[in-house]
Parts: structure tokens; C-alpha cells; sequence
């Protein structure tokens, strides 16, 4: 049987990569192992390791049949740690906690991008609010000021200011506003405007119900007329706190005069001559 | 986590354009407005029946849309639809109107 199993040996340590140096030594092992027969049944089980050489990942296994060793096989190389359960579990619980905090940080991520790039507008956030807010909304008690300044392109020949240069009001309160434009000149002009809101931060709470912005006004020559703006600040301005210590909010509208290839940052609707409020068009009389 | 500076977007006014006032039909009334204005230290919840009387003749001129008052955010104020007139001015005081 020693007989049978070095030749076993014999067959394995000539494949390449085991080392026939230890063959002999390994070989005289295995003989004195098997030799004490009765000590072989205690020290290894079935398909047990039974020596290994520290360092070089020299092994030692012993297939037992019955009571009969079959084979003995030299296995080389180092010993692979298998993964173990606790290990296969905690990779799989933080794999899980990585995705789940992913989640939380791409909702304001997200926010942020589609604001930057103006993905996801729908035509409520775009429209400004929704008109029945105004009749449920309650008043505040933070006095704001509203100052109100007027602008225009060089070239504008119209006469443009405001009438009042502030107001105080309160969040939740509709106030009116007027600005006068005048045409000195001889000929009718059309003009278009756009306002802008400073701090941009309280642009989002500054709701104009109605105002003479992004359509085209057209004045006779030498015609003087009032501008109104009817606007509200959304009450939500007070529960914004990056809003607590600003208590003044400034409004700035820009005349420009309406001619091809003008391109105002418009939101999106633009009609010559008619209104959206009344359906009517515009009539110029003389 | 820093946000990045959120760029002015104008947004359209909620219920369009005003009309050009092209005859100053209104003109009587926004001169009322804006004298209150005036003498109240530009306060607006003082002379919101001012601002609600210029917005009624604008409606009665079809220079704007006719509109509920408690759309247009003046649920406070009575209903005083009876009594604006163009030529003379109006008498805010009462309750009732003769």
C-alpha cells in the first residue's frame, strides 16, 4: 500500500508546479502517518488536511474509504480563504446603506440641477402661482419694503420711471404699483419689458398677478400712460431663512424697444398686439 | 452639501398683461391712489380701497378681466361695486352707497 501511494506521490509531484524537493520528505511522512494505523483514524477524517507545511501552502490530504487510505494528494499552492458568511453579509448590508444614502443625496442634487438647467419646469412652476392661492392666503406681520426703479436700453426713446420709489406692505397682501411712460417722440414705438428682482433669493416668493412685462406696449407718439403692477409677496417669504434678515426687496423693470431679432429671456409667451387678460387686441387710438 | 447660486428666472405674471390705459380713463383714480400713498408714508394697507376702486374702473373699461375681489386678494374689504362712477369721486366712508 506504501508501494501504491508513492507512486501516487510520485504521479502528482511530476506535474508542474509542484516542488520535487519535498517529495522524499513528504513521502517518508505519509509512511510513517500510514504506519500508525490506529492513530490515522483519530487524527484525520475523511477528506481532512492532515499536515501542512507552514509558508509554502504545502499540503497533505488523506482520502479515506472505509478504513482503507485510497490516495493521498499533494496540494500546492497557496490556500485560498474562502469568504464566510459574516463576511458575504456585512458587504451586502453596506452595500445596501451606500445605495440608500445615495438616495437621500440625489434629491437635492437633483433639485439643484434641474434648477440650474431648467429641466422639469412644468407650466405651474413656470406660470408663477396658482391663482386660487391668492384668495386663501393670509396676511403677515413683517413690514417689507418694495423699492421700485426703472431701467431702459440706450436706444429706447420712451420716457420711463417709476411713480413711487418704494412701498411697505406685508407678505400675503396684493399691492398696486404704477410706473409712467411717456413717447416724446413723433412716432408711434413699441416697446417690451423685463424686470428683475433683487435678492434673486426672494424672486421665488415675488408673484405678479398681473403687470405690462413681456408683451409688447405700443405708445403714440407723444402719449403719457400709467403702468400699473398688481403683485403680492408669497407669505412663505417669513418661514424662509435665508430670507430673515432681508426686508427690503427691489424691483427693477427694463424697457427695451420691440424690433426683429430681439431676444429677451422671455418664459415663454409673447403675443403682438393682444392680451391674454381681456382676449381683445390692443387698439391704438389716435 | 453647497447648492449652486440659483440664477433670476422672470416668470410671466399670473394673469397677463394690463392693457394700455391709452385714454386715461383710469388716471383720476391713480392720482387718488398715489396722493394716499403719499400721505400714509407709502403703506400699503392703507389705501387699499384706492387700489381696489382704480382695479374696479380698469374691469368697468375693459381694461382688464372681470374678476372675483377675493381672487385678487381683497376678501377684507367690503364690496363697494355700486358705487364707482367715472365722473365723480367716490365716498369711501360710507357703508352704504346712496
Amino acid at each position: 500500500m506504501i508501494i501504491n501511494l508513492t507512486k501516487t506521490f510520485q504521479h502528482i509531484a511530476s506535474r508542474p508546479g509542484t516542488q520535487k524537493l519535498m517529495f522524499r520528505n513528504i513521502s517518508n511522512l505519509v509512511r510513517t502517518t500510514l504506519q500508525q494505523k490506529s492513530k490515522l483514524s483519530t487524527l484525520c477524517q475523511p477528506k481532512t488536511r492532515c499536515w501542512q507545511r507552514p509558508g509554502s501552502g504545502m499540503e497533505i490530504w488523506v482520502q479515506r474509504w472505509g478504513s482503507n487510505v485510497l490516495c493521498v494528494r499533494l496540494a500546492s499552492g497557496r490556500p485560498k480563504k474562502a469568504m464566510s458568511n459574516i463576511d458575504a453579509l456585512i458587504y451586502a448590508i453596506s452595500l445596501v446603506i451606500v445605495w440608500c444614502g445615495m438616495g437621500y443625496v440625489g434629491v437635492p442634487f437633483y433639485k439643484a440641477f434641474c434648477s440650474q438647467f431648467g429641466f422639469g419646469v412644468t407650466p405651474d412652476t413656470l406660470r408663477g402661482h396658482n391663482r386660487e392661492k391668492v384668495e386663501h392666503m393670509e396676511r403677515g406681520d413683517r413690514v417689507l419694503s418694495v423699492g421700485f426703479s426703472a431701467d431702459k436700453d440706450a436706444a429706447f426713446r420712451w420716457n420711463f420711471k417709476p411713480q413711487q420709489t418704494r412701498m411697505n406692505l406685508v407678505p400675503g397682501e396684493t399691492a398696486l404699483a404704477f410706473y409712467t411712460a411717456q413717447n416724446p417722440t413723433d412716432k408711434p414705438i413699441i416697446g417690451i419689458s423685463t424686470y428683475s428682482i433683487y435678492p434673486y433669493k426672494a424672486a421665488q416668493y415675488f408673484n405678479k398677478i398681473q403687470c405690462f412685462c413681456f408683451e409688447e406696449q405700443i405708445l403714440n407718439p407723444h402719449e403719457k400712460v400709467d403702468m400699473p403692477v398688481f403683485f403680492y409677496i408669497d407669505p412663505e417669504y417669513d418661514d424662509d431663512p435665508e430670507l430673515e434678515f432681508e426686508n427690503h426687496i427691489q424691483l427693477c423693470y427694463t424697457f427695451f424697444e420691440a424690433k426683429e431679432g430681439l431676444n429677451l429671456p422671455l418664459p415663454g409667451f409673447s403675443s403682438r398686439g393682444s392680451t391674454p387678460a381681456t382676449g381683445k387686441p390692443a387698439t391704438v387710438s389716435s | 452639501m453647497a447648492t449652486p447660486a440659483v440664477r433670476f428666472k422672470p416668470r410671466p405674471p399670473d394673469r397677463g398683461s394690463f392693457p394700455i390705459d391709452h385714454n386715461g380713463v383710469c388716471k383720476n383714480f391713480m392720482n387718488e391712489y398715489m396722493e394716499c400713498l403719499s400721505n400714509n408714508n407709502y403703506d400699503n394697507s392703507k389705501c387699499r380701497e384706492q387700489s381696489k376702486v382704480y382695479l374696479q374702473c380698469r374691469m368697468e373699461n375693459q381694461l382688464m378681466e372681470k374678476e372675483n375681489w377675493k381672487r385678487l386678494g381683497y376678501a377684507d374689504l367690503k364690496e363697494t361695486t355700486d358705487c364707482v362712477s367715472k365722473d365723480k369721486k367716490l365716498d369711501l366712508v360710507k357703508d352704504d352707497c346712496a
